[in-house]
């Protein structure tokens, strides 16, 4: 039973009009104070409490009269639904939500979760079913909907559960609870939430919401003595070259996020395993501190590096891991006339300048140029010269297997019909020696040659004068990039397979313009080689959550083979399927070719770290916005289709013979004190 | 109904007629006694009742310090000696008043209690008896003795302010306070006794008689409300009882004429009983003027004198 106009309960206090009236008659009108009742006990007693009960009979009928009227205004209806939700009683499907973030490992806040999952589970009455999910950043179902013999099962999938690496997520658990009680039978939805409800876990998410009717009952683990929290929350690494040996010094950032300042920690670097360095380690209370390590030389190849501070109640966050390795060069080969590098004098200087990345410059004839240079190569830049049909069909596969290849015209440049890789066709030069010169203009600062100078007064490409160049056609593919300010293009972009080629319309040198001597031609040849070999810093670390690509740190080419997790399992890695593995735990993954033990690659893989800001948020909030009711969905037909008025009126109807009832009882009410004032 | 119904006021030649409702709201006792006692000694003047006041008693020779105006000058032209007249006076005479000042009395139906009618007659009686300088005295009381002021020619005033200044409190019983008081008694006098006796008349009269046993005059007001004289409530209700607070439902209709009777009865037994032991009794109706009450009181006093 449900009411549309529930306000009207608020006249229900009229209600207490007759019984006062009746109250104040006795009290005050009818009670006569006599001297003395000598003689009026005298007079026998037959007559004489007849009228009281008449009364009663008279206040009651009011009474309900009244209640009837109240009732009827406030418009009741009746709902199937009701009849099933409304008693309760019934059984359940429980879901048990196991918040197993590591922040649950903190003191002793596991084994009481666990016991509180336990004690959910020893509640269950004979007919009810529960589910069991374990949840952090995602969450899985240990058991789904087991029915009532299965407790063993759902005990033993508790006592095997351990906390994760994983961060908290809410929204995700309720999300798989609520889908889990959509598809029940069973008249009784409720949700057992354990956690430590962090307040970084809850974002207020939309959509996380369950099937009206479904109780949820919050279970709080805290409460813990606040002890020092240390986590290290990040490292950087700065590299330095000493006497030809690459060198690198660590500084870890460590936040304390408790109440109580720490005092003579210990900060240790630990490289394979080995503690190498350690320095005292001091943080105040919510405050942070970071910490520099001497530098380290890089000896080899993913050098597993770790930061560990000592032991507390939360020691998942207080050990960062990461993986270093060399730099590795960029190779560029010039292409020149008599391959000397003479005519690619500035081209070359430019190159050797810069650690990130460092370019290994190879100058070459186009006659010279092998196969293994090509193979080695990640940039080929052709300065000016003429390209034959051969060279130009091994530049093409070059860069369809990802190369880059730069292409500077002049005078001298041709370029074999046959082969179509250019973004343009080369076409006359334009002699602009005379008059003006020309200016680059109408750059597409979207692109990442250009992007850096984006900002005003972070480099002005009109200061260079461009005596001559050459018109292009450029090809329907191809995108200008850059103008000059006749409208011709100047630097156009064109994708073949893998690989990129960038076409500059005029010299690299000093003989058709005076673009090397300006201040944005080192950055613009650095941007322009960078972008042609897809140079990206390697990540010395991804976070728990993170997917891991297993092309990470391998040379280009994907790789297919096992991957061999922290905790020693083995996971297949193949080209056809699952090409992506996401970090469930905390460590070191390693990429292994299929047969062998070849190391592709090492990744580390670190918690995340707003996971150790234990601050507590008040369950209520997630219970409320998890069962907030949405829009009355029920009371659509099983179509989900709105009902028609007829049904509404109908099920409405109940409201007319309930002051049907009233009426008539007023009128009862009449006769009977007509009836009663006659006798 | 009533039993006073017969007495109408205008009966009484001369008779002031004042409404002790209006009386009650001029509230100072002393006025109300003076205005209805100056009225009632002027009525009295052409009453045929009127008797001496004084009667003369002997003579008694002169001794210095007499009055040389109370010298009977006639006794000296024919003894040439000195004498001086005396009179026997009923200035003499104590007079007290007992009021019955318990919860019963503070009831009226008609702007008056009882208690209210009973002060007015006691201020009346006092004033009158002072006027002929008899010693006043007064006492309250409703299961004990609750005030008391001896007789004295000097008491008016105390009189007046103590009766004014009782409140009905306790319920009340006759039989204790009125035998201790008997012995208290100890010369010759007036006793005015003011109740409402909601007792039965066997112990109302075992209570009151042993005050005549010194020779002491005893005249009984027994002060009722109209409303209980006649019972004119017609709502059903609950009626408290004023003294015991005990409640019981009541339909007056339906035992309105048996309680008449009842109450006639009980009256009519006490008129008996007094009458047998010789004590005056009078039923009084506050609803009736003041000026019955005085009258009764003086031909009640008027008849013993001739009998004496």
């Amino acid at each position: 039973m449900s009411f549309l106009a529930p306000l009207f309960f608020v006249a229900l206090a009229a209600l207490a009009i007759p019984v006062l009236i009746h109250l104040i008659q006795r009290e005050k009108k009818q009670v006569v104070r006599f001297p003395s009742l000598m003689f009026v006990q005298r007079v026998p007693y037959k007559s004489v409490r007849r009228r009281r009960i008449h009364n009663w009979l008279l206040l009651m009928v009011r009474l309900t009269a009244l209640a009837l009227i109240v009732l009827a205004f406030s418009r009741p209806f009746l709902q199937r639904d009701d009849l099933n939700t409304a008693v309760g009683t019934g059984a359940r499907e429980v879901v048990v939500l196991l918040d197993q973030s590591y922040s649950m490992a903190y003191g002793d806040h596991w084994d009481r979760a666990r016991a509180a999952a336990q004690n959910v589970i020893n509640t269950l009455g004979p007919d009810d079913r529960a589910s069991v999910v374990l949840f952090s950043s995602g969450a899985e179902i240990a058991l789904r909907s087991a029915a009532p013999g299965e407790r063993q099962r759902l005990a033993a999938a508790i006592t095997a559960a351990k906390p994760g690496a994983g961060a908290t997520r809410y929204a995700p658990a309720l999300k798989v609870a609520g889908s889990i009680l959509a598809d029940t039978s069973l008249p009784r939805r409720e949700v057992v939430l354990i956690s430590d409800f962090q307040r970084g876990g809850w974002r207020g998410e939309e959509g996380a919401r369950l099937p009206e009717g479904t109780t949820v009952t919050p279970v709080a683990i805290s409460g813990a003595a606040e002890a020092a929290n240390v986590a290290v929350t990040g490292i950087s690494l700065a590299r330095s070259t000493f006497s030809n040996q690459e060198r690198v010094a660590v500084t870890a950032v460590a936040v304390n996020r408790s109440m109580r300042s720490l005092r003579g920690g210990q900060l240790s670097l630990e490289f394979g395993g080995r503690s190498i360095q350690s320095k005292p380690l001091d943080v105040e209370a919510n405050s942070s501190a970071s910490v520099t390590f001497d530098p380290v030389t890089v000896a080899g190849t993913f050098m597993r590096g770790s930061v560990r501070a000592g032991d507390d109640a939360l020691a998942t966050d207080n050990v960062f891991h990461f993986v270093v390795s060399p730099v590795q060069p960029v190779r560029v080969i010039v292409v020149d006339r008599g391959g000397t590098g003479g005519g690619a004098l500035y081209l070359n200087r430019a190159l050797a300048i810069g650690d990130a990345p460092r370019f290994e410059t190879v100058s070459r004839d186009q006659d010279a140029l092998s196969d293994d240079d090509l193979r080695r190569a990640s940039v080929v830049v052709l300065n000016d010269i003429a390209v034959p049909a051969a060279l130009a069909r091994r530049l093409q596969r070059f860069v369809e297997g990802g190369g880059g290849l730069f292409v500077a015209i002049g005078s001298r440049a041709t370029w074999s019909q046959d082969v179509e890789i250019l973004p343009a066709v080369l076409q006359a030069p334009v002699d602009r020696t005379r008059g003006d010169a020309a200016r680059i203009g109408a750059l597409e600062y979207g692109h990442p040659v250009f992007e850096p100078f984006r900002a005003p007064r972070s480099g002005d490409f009109a200061a260079a004068r461009i005596y001559g160049y050459r018109t292009v056609m450029p090809a329907a593919d191809a995108q200008v990039l850059a103008r000059f300010d006749g409208g011709a293009p100047a630097l156009l972009e064109r994708r073949i397979g893998a690989g990129r080629v960038l076409l500059w319309a005029s010299t690299l040198d000093l003989s058709w313009n005076d673009f090397p001597l300006k201040p944005v031609y080192l950055p613009f040849v650095h941007r322009a080689a960078r972008h042609l070999a897809s140079y990206s810093e390697p990540a010395p670390w991804l976070t728990v959550g993170q997917v891991l690509d297993t092309s990470v740190g391998a040379a280009s080419q994907p790789v297919s083979g096992v991957v061999l997790t922290p905790s020693g399992r083995r996971v297949a890695v193949d080209e056809e399927g699952a090409e992506v593995l996401e970090l469930t735990e905390q460590g070191f993954y390693e990429v292994r070719a299929q047969s062998g033990d070849t190391v592709n690659a090492v990744v580390a893989s670190n918690v995340d770290t707003a996971e150790s800001d234990l601050t507590a948020m008040d369950p209520k909030e997630i219970v409320a916005a998890a069962t907030s009711g949405g829009p009355s969905g029920r009371q659509a037909g099983a179509a989900g289709l709105p009902p028609t008025p007829e049904v509404q009126e109908r099920s409405q109807r109940l409201w007319w013979y309930v002051l049907f009832i009233g009426i008539l009882l007023l009128g009862a009410d009449t006769l009977i004190s007509n009836r009663m004032s006659k006798a | 109904m009533s039993l006073l119904a017969s007495h109408n006021p205008s009966a009484i030649p001369g008779a002031r007629f004042m409404d002790p409702v209006v009386l009650a709201r001029i509230g100072n006792l002393s006025l109300v006694a003076r205005a209805v006692v100056d009225g009632f000694i002027n009525g009295l003047h052409k009453a045929p009742y009127f008797g001496a006041s004084v009667d003369f008693a002997e003579h008694r020779g002169y001794v210095p310090g007499d009055d040389i105006r109370r010298v009977d000058w006639r006794l000296w032209a024919r003894t040439d000696r000195y004498y001086v007249k005396e009179y026997e006076a009923e200035s003499n005479m104590n007079f007290s008043v007992l009021l019955d000042v318990s919860k019963s009395m503070d009831y009226g139906s008609i702007g008056i209690t009882k208690l209210d009618y009973a002060r007015m007659l006691t201020a009346c009686l006092t004033n009158l008896v002072h006027h002929q300088r008899d010693r006043v005295g007064f006492i309250a009381f409703d299961e004990d003795v609750v005030e008391h002021v001896p007789p004295s020619a000097k008491h008016m005033e105390t009189v007046l302010h103590v009766l004014d200044r009782i409140k009905p409190g306790r319920p009340g019983r006759l039989r204790e306070p009125l035998h201790k008081l008997a012995e208290h008694f100890g010369r010759r006098g007036v006793l005015v006794v003011i109740s409402d006796f909601y007792e039965d008349p066997e112990t109302v009269v075992d209570a009151v008689t042993p005050l005549r046993f010194r020779g002491n005059d005893l005249i009984v007001f027994h002060v009722l409300d109209p409303a209980e004289l006649d019972f004119g409530f017609s709502n059903a209700s609950a009626f408290e009882d004023l003294e015991s607070g005990e409640q019981m439902p009541v339909v007056p209709e339906a035992m309105r004429k048996e309680y008449i009777s009842l109450v006639r009865a009980h009256v009519d037994a006490l008129q008996q009983r007094f009458s047998e032991v010789r004590v005056d009794y009078a039923l009084l109706d506050t609803s009736k003027p003041l000026d019955h009450a005085l009258f009764r009181f003086l031909t009640g006093r008027e008849k013993k004198l001739r009998l004496r």
